[in-house]
């Protein structure tokens, strides 16, 4: 230990000595604004796709807080997680309603097909962030059961809606008939 | 290697458990959505834990069928004999007896009420004489 403590304290000793203050501040601003401009680089976005992130799906796909979020595939309206909640649970101050719609996704990672849930919630105003629209498998209102231009809310005491979240229910048997 | 080994195990369980008969994934995919997974509904969609009230009740067979969550579901005829005796033995408690089958389905579903609520109301006075 005692070697690590001289060794360190030599090292300090000598850069005081030979490292200006200013040129030292330089050096250190010159760190802090590289280390932040890291993620600009091309090479930062190419690792993103590689990421691996939620129910082990690779990139944007993988990635609850985006539209490009594989079970977002038949969502309508404002994504949870961008508004205070996350992508299965509600923003404080809000109430998940009970009713909902349902459809499937498939899970790029797995290649199989998960019934999907995206039950809203309500009682604030509208959360206004994150809209996401992609309607994939989604039908006209005459089939109300496949709609998701019907207020959701309908069910909860509150009947405001402020964002909706997407929650897997079970594996699917098959995709859902709309598909 | 023991500990490999119920990794794995709990790995596997840990997986989501899929629908297990076609009946409960038609059920989740295209009832579930309002009546709720238990079928209690909500303020807005009538109980399916309510059915019970109409076992046994002239017309409740056919009724069961014609209701719009039923007639206009996107199943077939086939499918929608399935999920029908596996629902009205899960909320009613019996197994339609005899069973439905696809072709009686699909005449009933031809059919269907403009006017649930008063239908069903119908049902229970008239074997309240």
């Amino acid at each position: 230990m005692s070697r690590l403590d001289r060794w360190f304290e030599a090292m300090t000793r000598q850069s005081a000595r030979r490292v200006s203050r200013r040129n030292w501040l330089a050096r250190f601003g010159g760190v802090l604004v590289g280390g932040a401009a890291l993620p600009l680089l091309p090479v930062a976005r190419a690792a993103e796709k590689h990421a691996v992130g939620e129910d082990g799906v690779k990139g944007r796909e993988g990635d609850p807080s985006r539209c490009e979020y594989w079970r977002h595939c038949a969502i309508d309206g404002f994504l949870c997680s961008c508004c205070g909640g996350s992508h299965t649970a509600c923003p404080p101050g809000t109430e998940m309603s009970p009713v909902t719609w349902i459809g499937t996704c498939r899970n790029p990672a797995d290649g199989k097909d998960y019934i999907i849930s995206y039950n809203d919630c309500c009682g604030k105003t509208f959360c206004g962030r994150c809209m996401c629209n992609r309607n994939e498998g989604e039908r006209p209102l005459y089939h109300w059961y496949r709609n998701n231009d019907i207020n959701w809310c309908g069910g909860a005491k509150a009947q405001t809606y402020s964002c909706s979240t997407a929650v897997v229910v079970k594996a699917a048997k098959e995709a859902q008939p709309e598909k | 290697m023991k500990l490999v080994l119920a990794t794995v195990g709990f790995l596997l369980l840990a997986q989501p458990v899929g629908a297990d008969s076609y009946e409960e994934h038609d059920y989740i995919l295209n009832c579930s959505g309002c009546h709720r997974m238990d079928g209690s509904g909500s303020r807005v969609v009538p109980s399916l834990q309510a059915m019970p009230e109409l076992n046994g009740k002239p017309g409740a067979r056919e009724y069961w069928i014609r209701v719009p969550g039923a007639a206009q579901a996107p199943l077939s005829d086939a499918r929608l004999a399935a999920l029908m005796n596996w629902l009205v033995e899960r909320f009613a408690g019996k197994r339609p007896e005899p069973a439905y089958t696809a072709q009686e389905v699909g005449q009933l579903r031809g059919k269907p009420l403009r006017d649930p609520i008063s239908k069903r109301n119908e049902l229970l006075r008239e074997t309240a004489r």
